[in-house]
């Protein structure tokens, strides 16, 4: 909606001159090869126990393979119709992503959960796909439509005030689900706004690192060897640290705020190139992480889950060592698509608990095995390096944080939850970008791979003159810092 | 007024993440390659838990293929185990869906139900197959008559008896008393009741004794300070210590404290082999504080003290102290060095642990790997597993010379009323008896170690009575008879 009220849309479109995409072309077709090859391993593992196996070979569910396929080649013809020259490899990478969550969700069981639309029932399989196809429909719209980055730029404080707006609701408002309160309902549509809120950060602090980045880099108060940034801009990070604990405390949500804290840290060393700042940071995350050890029990639980599950395999730490298990069955190679347990699905005893939405890793540990695992971890790392290098390319400060802003959102989240899986840090419930059942997460990241898309065109509006808005801004430059 | 490219920050933040992925990669590879076996085959695990309700696990036979445990199936098609004899329960133990599993039947339970096979190669390949599953039959190298001659001497007094094959490790009896049905905890229907029974009795069926009861060895621990004497070198074969004689009358006295010699030791000095028949403490405690803390506490551990057993079967730890003091090996003070060289002070022992003493030196000072299973049978035919040696723990010659001392002790003129009944007819036999002292009223733990023949050692043995009175009484003769029965039965 802000979209349509930015600019209009005739000029938006621009002239259109279909340009050819070739790479994006070969690299989607081979992502294409790999999800049928995928789905028909699916399909044999779960007919392996019927007598005459090999009748032919044939996908699993062919129309999900179809409609996923199809609007991965729609949402490339789209770019070549209307020329974009963006970034060829996002599109299939996150595409791949996609493939291997859609597999999965085909693999477990269907029950898990059911969506009813007038007289027909959907399973787990069919509402991923449908949030799928809309994610992808998000970002291919985003990056055809967003013709320029002022919308995002000037309104800055605007974003951060509907952030900050979004989350007080969720406090207020906020329905509790598993004693955590994420989840912000409005008649049937609901969504988790942490998702959103994750952008919205990163446009507000794009912004303002940009505009106030001269002065984080030349100036610093110093306490003996320690250089901590001037005094009036240690305010954003005590607040960005209180707003991460208050996140802990009021909606128990160790994971977002953990993610925020994380990104924030990242760009703020992004923007100054300053190590100093990054361990204030930690030391202000340590402290923080301390006191809430001490006085919020749920945090309390989850670190003791993590230092030793084992202690209560039945009790507390029983998702987490079933994960564990899951990982230690897969071993080297796996057991294939649908070759795991029966038992891998969340329903029946023995499985691992929220097995779509917080432990996808696990189930796909079980049946790709640690050279699937290590793939997917690389195809993470393909999507962060696109991100990062728009971002260096970018012809402004604003758009190279903000590119990079958004990759490390991806990035960092998908290694918050990945660690969980693997007990490398305690468990949080957030979920593995692109791969997790539920729509909030997938639109979002949609929208995350819409903006980097637009911001990678060489097309787009040429950055405006640098020129400095806040009143701090033209102290400085007259004070002959810039 | 851009001062510096953020491009140079970027990719160090790119390097970053770079290296945070790559420990995500490592962490990955810990669970599922380092972890993984262990992991997967733990008794909880749903893979294992799932196997055991569905698949046929593989069949135990003794040495001879009599069947010890095996299968039958409930009114709905599950299968559920059944046990030749509750004289095995304590060795192979147990499978039930409502307790789990111990025993063979639990370290084992991953071979036994085909979830792991012992080849990594295979083990990888598995995966590749249709039919993963291939439940391993288990060999023992146990003697079921041998066994039930043990149980049946062991009569309803509590106790335990080990004999295995010094020259492979090779256990043949891992008697404990008393005994559980196994068949009834198994079976789906008295499952319960025989579960709780047995583990509320207050004689302990559940403990498996020669593994895991822990008692005062008393005089057989005379071998362990034998070992570790010569081993070091504190003392020769021939070594007589010159204040013995005294000692022998009025007591040693060791910082303050005065340690007595029991009756029927003659009061004279003498070596090794004259000490050990008449089981002097006075001359143990000599050599072993000539030996010290450190090497007693060395040659004990070469021999599986002070660790859990390489064993088939999880075992308690056997200690020589508490190692609570600052001594050298843990000890005290002097006082406790000396009590512990002849097994009085704070010295706990398996009767596995006294067996592979007793087969160290029989197997001329090299210590065997004491096993059960000797090989596993699946769907490609069956696999042996080859005796593995642990470690040389002293040398043939003062192997030699502790063997000459136990057959003195057995076949001696004065050894003899120490340990009657325990020389097998036709057969040099050595051996050692033990007294363990509790305090108090009640009567002292029984024991005896040995190994026959003497010049060509085939079998070595441990017999534990608990309270069965002083070691010449009660475990001596039967070590004798069940010896005597190895040679009628097993041996050629």
């Amino acid at each position: 909606m802000t979209l349509a009220n930015a600019t209009p849309l005739p000029r938006i479109l621009g002239n259109i001159r279909p340009r050819p995409r070739w790479r994006e072309a070969r690299l989607i077709a081979l992502v294409g090869a790999a999800i049928v090859v995928g789905s028909i391993s699916l399909e044999l593992a779960q007919r392996s126990d019927e007598p005459g196996v090999l009748r032919g070979l044939s996908p699993a569910e062919p129309f999900h393979l179809l409609v996923y396929l199809g609007a991965l080649v729609v949402a490339h013809l789209a770019q070549v119709v209307t020329g974009r020259r963006t970034d060829q490899v996002l599109l299939p990478a996150v595409g791949l992503l996609g493939g291997i969550s859609l597999l999965l969700m085909e693999r477990l069981p269907q029950n898990l959960v059911v969506q009813h639309f007038g007289d027909s029932d959907f399973g787990l399989a069919d509402v991923q796909l449908i949030w799928l196809v809309m994610s992808i429909v998000l970002a291919t719209t985003l990056s055809i439509v967003v013709r320029s980055d002022r919308w995002l730029r000037l309104y800055k404080y605007t974003w951060a005030a509907a952030g900050v707006a979004l989350l007080l609701l969720t406090f207020v408002l906020g329905t509790e689900i598993n004693g955590q309160r994420l989840t912000l309902s409005f008649g049937p549509i609901s969504g988790q706004p942490s998702e959103l809120l994750k952008v919205i950060l990163v446009v507000f602090l794009a912004g303002y690192l940009s505009e106030n980045r001269p002065l984080l880099v030349e100036e610093s108060t110093r306490i003996g060897p320690i250089a901590i940034p001037p005094l009036p801009y240690l305010a954003p990070m005590v607040a960005m640290w209180a707003i991460a604990l208050g996140i802990v405390v009021v909606q128990r949500d160790l994971g977002a705020a953990l993610l925020f804290f994380a990104v924030f840290l990242l760009l703020l060393y992004t923007a100054t190139a300053r190590l100093s700042y990054v361990f204030l940071g930690l030391i202000l995350f340590l402290v923080g992480a301390w006191v809430m050890y001490q006085i919020v029990p749920h945090v309390r639980t989850r670190v003791d889950i993590w230092i030793d599950p084992f202690a209560s395999p039945q009790g507390a730490g029983y998702q987490v060592v079933q994960s564990l298990y899951a990982f230690a069955r897969g071993g080297l190679i796996g057991t294939g698509l649908g070759g795991g347990l029966p038992t891998v699905g969340g329903g029946q005893p023995g499985g691992i608990p929220e097995v779509h939405t917080d432990f996808p890793l696990a189930a796909l540990g079980e049946e790709l095995g640690l050279v699937g695992i290590t793939a997917i971890l690389g195809i993470y790392l393909v999507v962060i390096e696109r991100g990062l290098r728009i971002g260096a390319a970018a012809g402004d400060e604003f758009r190279s944080l903000l590119s990079a802003g958004l990759a490390l959102v991806i990035g960092v989240q998908a290694f918050i939850i990945a660690a969980g899986n693997l007990k490398l840090i305690p468990l949080t419930g957030i979920t593995l970008p692109f791969i997790s059942y539920g729509g909030s997460s997938l639109l979002v990241n949609g929208i995350v791979v819409g903006l980097l898309l637009a911001l990678s065109d060489r097309g787009v509006e040429p950055p405006p003159p640098p020129r400095p808005r806040s009143r701090l801004g033209r102290l400085a430059q007259r004070a002959g810092i810039a | 007024m851009t001062r510096q490219p953020v491009g140079r920050s970027i990719a160090h933040v790119g390097l970053a993440l770079t290296i945070a992925f790559g420990v995500l990669a490592g962490g990955a590879g810990y669970w599922q390659v380092i972890r993984s076996q262990e992991l997967s085959t733990a008794p909880d695990n749903p893979a294992v838990v799932a196997a055991a309700r569905q698949i046929l696990r593989g069949r135990i036979v003794d040495r001879n293929g009599k069947v010890l445990a095996s299968n039958e199936r409930d009114e709905n098609g599950e299968p559920y185990r059944v046990y030749s004899s509750k004289i095995v329960s304590p060795v192979v133990g147990y499978a039930s869906r409502l307790y789990g599993s111990a025993g063979i039947e639990r370290s084992f339970g991953a071979e036994l139900t085909g979830l792991s096979d012992p080849d990594p190669i295979r083990n990888l390949l598995k995966k590749f197959q249709t039919d993963p599953y291939d439940p391993q039959s288990l060999t023992l190298s146990l003697s079921f008559e041998l066994q039930r001659a043990a149980v049946r001497g062991l009569g309803d007094d509590r106790g335990a008896v080990v004999m295995l094959d010094p020259r492979t490790g090779e256990v043949l009896v891992l008697a404990s008393t008393p005994t559980f049905d196994a068949s009834a905890i198994a079976n789906p229907v008295t499952s319960k009741k025989a579960f709780e029974a047995a583990a509320d009795d207050r004689a302990k069926p559940l403990l498996p004794r020669a593994t895991q009861g822990r008692y005062v060895p008393g005089s057989v621990f005379k071998i362990v300070t034998a070992v570790a004497a010569l081993g070091s070198g504190a003392i020769e074969p021939t070594t007589t210590f010159p204040g013995q004689q005294q000692a022998e009358r009025d007591g040693l006295v060791v910082e303050g404290f005065r340690i007595r010699e029991h009756g029927g030791v003659p009061v004279r000095r003498f070596d090794l082999a004259h000490a050990t028949e008449v089981s002097s403490n006075i001359f143990f405690a000599l050599a072993g504080l000539e030996t010290g803390g450190e090497n007693l506490a060395e040659y004990a551990a070469r021999m599986g003290f002070g660790a859990p057993l390489d064993f088939d079967l999880p075992t308690a730890v056997s200690q020589i102290t508490n190692a609570r003091g600052s001594e050298p090996g843990g000890f005290i003070d002097r006082v406790e060095l000396a009590n512990a060289a002849y097994g009085q002070a704070e010295t706990f022992v398996t009767p596995l642990q006294m067996a592979l003493v007793a087969a160290t030196v029989a197997n001329d000072g090299e210590l065997m790997r004491p096993h059960l299973v000797t090989a596993l049978t699946g769907k490609d035919g069956t696999r042996s597993l080859a005796p593995r040696s642990l470690r040389q723990v002293i040398s043939k010659a003062d192997a030699d010379a502790i063997t000459t001392a136990m057959v003195r002790a057995v076949e001696g003129e004065l050894g003899r009323q120490f340990t009657p009944g325990a020389k097998v007819p036709g057969v040099e036999t050595a051996g050692k008896s033990g007294t363990a002292e509790l305090g108090g009223r009640g009567e002292p733990h029984s024991w005896f170690i040995g190994f026959a023949p003497a010049d060509d050692p085939q079998i070595a043995i441990a017999v534990l009575v608990e309270r069965g009175g002083r070691g010449g009484e009660r475990a001596a003769p039967l070590a004798g008879s069940l010896l005597e029965a190895y040679f009628d039965t097993v041996a050629p």
